[in-house]
């Protein structure tokens, strides 16, 4: 062979070789393996560790705004404040600074406020400020979900980063396509089960094949989200096995329930509040899936326990038993309680 | 001859097309269709051997059988080019996905609207009477050259393996079980069958078929590799090997004493192979036939004879959790959260229950044409309630 033709293969070869190994043809990037399950049973978490090293890198988690100091003696000046109406001045400013950076963009006040007054619902030519109705609902949604449902979110809870990023519309929600969408699971669909618990056919269990693929989609939609395989919550000798399947399992289905609970009484019934732009192609509100919050990790933002700074998103005193640094006012009465129970009184104190 | 001692042969056999037979039964005098001949995919043939093509006999089973697979693949086409609005780029990016889908399963075994899976079955009776012609053709054929009928009964076992994806569905009593025709989608039905009757590995028909699947292969590349190497000694004649047993032959065997202890010969491999070929579908078309009649979770079946490995549990729970976290069946009705019903445009609305739809009782979301718009439970409070 001349030797020009042999460099000019070799030279073929090499940029051959070098695509497929840049796009991980072979699986050139080096994974790292956790197991999850008993020996010899292939349940195992594999990650690709560059990958996931530079997703962590480029995961931006903002620094905690300082801690706000003690709160001066007297009542609270607010004339329609709603929900955070336990806690000091300060810690409400601070949480609300925290807030424009976490989902308006900092400094932007006017993403849900009237500048001109700022205690109203509405702008100046009197139309409802659609943001601030919902911002206002998000914290008594996120005040629910840390307060109600240590079962998923444990004590790390959540902020309004944790779906938002930065952006005013978070990523990952979901609106409705068809009536037959296996995201209703995560609303009103009830039973992905399909596996019999008895070995013989029976009446109890009338699950079809095509159910079954309803469920795997579902399932498949949770793999994607968290970055994770089946194996991360199954033994895949028999899904529907509780006892075979790791924990993360039982932290999942309270997940489930999580969301069902934000979807059903907190997402999907501010419908009317939003203006047409913001709802889906069957006019239904915007409602939030695994993604929303886990954005393709299992744990959010890799497990950043940002919550903890800020008391205004937990409604009580204490962090894990631990109480939160800065003054903390003790309400008369429970704001979310108050508020969900008979919205009214706190309408006639607002807006003069 | 020493050329054949390679994977590939250098001869290109090149000469007068050989005709064939003359054909007494013809449908309208033509029998056959070209005249035989060599070309491009000849070549590539003759690596292998004797490149000539055709002609192709016609004959009456064969074009009807011809005619109902055209049939077929047409419904199943034109369906999959509907689904996606007619659009041909469409058509070719998303063709790996795209599906005729059986009736939804609240059709049991009712006939449905063409577009609610009355395509699918038409498809599939034009499917299954191609191939049943196809099997007629192949009979004929064998008898008309004298031969057995080995062919045709190896065949028949492949379409018994077939017939239970329809038979298995009648049994149980809705046409929605049967595979979905489409290039991913009948791989999915795969993966959900076994889901559905919990995990099909522990079916022992399935694991009989697996064995014969696997068996039909390395006996295949045993036997093409034993012969091809043997061939420089005459060993590709194999049956005047089989009566008239030569050196090719007893090479052949000694090797395989030496190798693994005995030896099958130049006749009885042929029906190792025969056997473990038509057992691979005949097992698994059993395996398909007990699922879901006499066996509904197979896994718990394997527990109960002393399939299933005995592992440690991941979770301790109580009764209590258990009971919490047992979830439900398709088809009962929602538990305790607050109906949302789904808003429905007047365009979304033909389409709404479609094809997908999993199995609902009548009063739930999925009837969605008497759903208000987007009407929030009243159990919770309005949002927008607050100061005005």
């Amino acid at each position: 062979m001349p030797l020009s033709r042999f460099v000019l293969r070799g030279a073929a070869l090499a940029v051959v070789a070098t695509t497929l190994a840049g796009c991980d043809f072979f699986g050139t990037e080096k994974r790292v393996t956790v197991q999850k399950g008993y020996r010899g049973t292939g349940m195992e978490h594999t990650v690709k560790e560059a990958t996931v090293m530079a997703d962590f890198k480029a995961t931006n988690i903002p620094e905690p705004v300082p801690a706000a100091g003690p709160m001066p003696p007297g009542p609270l000046p607010w004339k329609n404040v709603q929900v955070l109406n336990d806690i000091s001045v300060a810690e409400f400013n601070r949480t609300m600074i925290a807030m424009s950076t976490w989902v308006a963009g900092t400094g932007n006040c006017a993403y849900c406020h009237n500048v001109v007054n700022f205690a109203s619902d509405t702008a100046n030519n009197g139309q409802p400020l659609y943001t601030k109705l919902v911002a206002r609902r998000m914290l008594q949604m996120t005040r629910h979900i840390n307060g109600q449902y240590a079962s998923h979110v444990a004590n790390t809870g959540v902020t309004c980063y944790t779906c938002h990023r930065g952006k005013p519309v978070p990523n990952g929600l979901w609106f409705f396509e068809d009536a037959n969408q296996y995201q209703r699971h995560y609303l009103d669909r009830d039973g992905a089960r399909v596996i019999s618990t008895a070995m013989a056919p029976g009446n109890d269990n009338r699950s079809s094949v095509r159910q079954t693929e309803w469920t795997y989609a579902l399932m498949i939609s949770m793999s994607n989200s968290l970055g994770v395989n089946c194996t991360y919550c199954h033994n895949t000798r028999q899904f529907a096995s509780w006892t075979e399947a790791p924990p993360q399992r039982v932290k999942a289905y309270a997940g489930i329930g999580m969301l069902r609970d934000v979807n059903n009484n907190f997402l999907a019934p501010l419908q009317p509040v939003y203006p047409k732009i913001r709802l889906g192609q069957m006019g239904d509100a915007p409602k939030a899936q695994c993604l929303t919050c886990h954005q393709g990790v299992y744990k959010p933002l890799y497990g950043a326990k940002m919550a903890k700074d800020y008391p205004a998103l937990w409604g009580r005193p204490d962090w894990n038993g631990t109480p939160f640094p800065g003054a903390y006012q003790q309400a008369a009465t429970d704001s979310t309680q108050s508020v969900a129970a008979n919205p009214a009184p706190a309408a006639t104190g607002g807006q003069d | 001859m020493l050329e054949y001692q390679n994977l590939f042969t250098r001869v290109q056999v090149r000469t007068q097309p050989e005709p064939g037979l003359p054909i007494e039964d013809s449908l309208s005098g033509m029998n056959r269709f070209g005249k035989g001949g060599f070309g491009i995919l000849g070549y590539i043939a003759g690596k292998f051997g004797d490149a000539q093509i055709g002609p192709v006999y016609l004959g009456t089973l064969g074009v009807l059988s011809a005619m109902c697979f055209f049939i077929a693949f047409e419904i199943v086409g034109l369906n999959m080019w509907a689904s996606v609005g007619w659009d041909p780029v469409e058509f070719v990016r998303r063709l790996p996905w795209l599906a005729l889908e059986p009736p939804p399963p609240q059709y049991g075994l009712k006939i449905p609207p063409l577009n609610q899976g009355g395509w699918y079955l038409m498809a599939g009776f034009f499917l299954t009477m191609s191939i049943l012609l196809w099997w007629g053709r192949t009979y004929r054929r064998a008898r008309a050259l004298g031969m057995g009928t080995h062919l045709p009964w190896a065949f028949a076992s492949a379409i018994f393996l077939y017939s239970t994806f329809y038979f298995q569905p009648l049994i149980v009593g809705s046409w929605s079980e049967m595979v979905p025709m489409g290039i991913f989608p009948h791989l999915d039905w795969t993966s959900a069958f076994s889901i559905r009757y919990g995990n099909l590995y522990y079916n022992p028909f399935h694991a009989l078929s697996i064995v014969f699947l696997y068996g039909s292969a390395i006996l295949f590349a045993m036997h093409g590799a034993t012969i091809l190497a043997v061939a420089r000694l005459g060993g590709e004649r194999e049956i005047e090997q089989i009566t008239d047993r030569g050196t090719a032959a007893e090479r052949a065997a000694l090797f395989w004493r030496w190798c693994m202890g005995w030896n099958a010969t130049m006749e009885s491999i042929h029906r190792w192979a025969w056997w473990f070929a038509v057992l691979t579908t005949f097992t698994g078309g059993i395996g398909i036939l007990l699922t879901g009649t006499v066996v509904d979770n197979w896994y718990l079946w394997g527990v109960k004879h002393g399939l299933v490995a005995p592992y440690p549990a991941q979770n301790v729970l109580t009764d209590e959790q258990k009971l919490q976290l047992r979830g439900r069946y398709q088809g009962t009705s929602p538990d305790s959260f607050p109906m949302y019903n789904v808003p429905v445009t007047p365009s979304a609305a033909p389409t709404g229950a479609d094809a997908t739809v999993p199995m609902v009782p009548a009063d739930s979301a999925a009837a969605p044409a008497a759903a208000p718009a987007a009407t929030p439970p009243a159990t919770t409070t309005p949002p927008a309630g607050g100061a005005r």
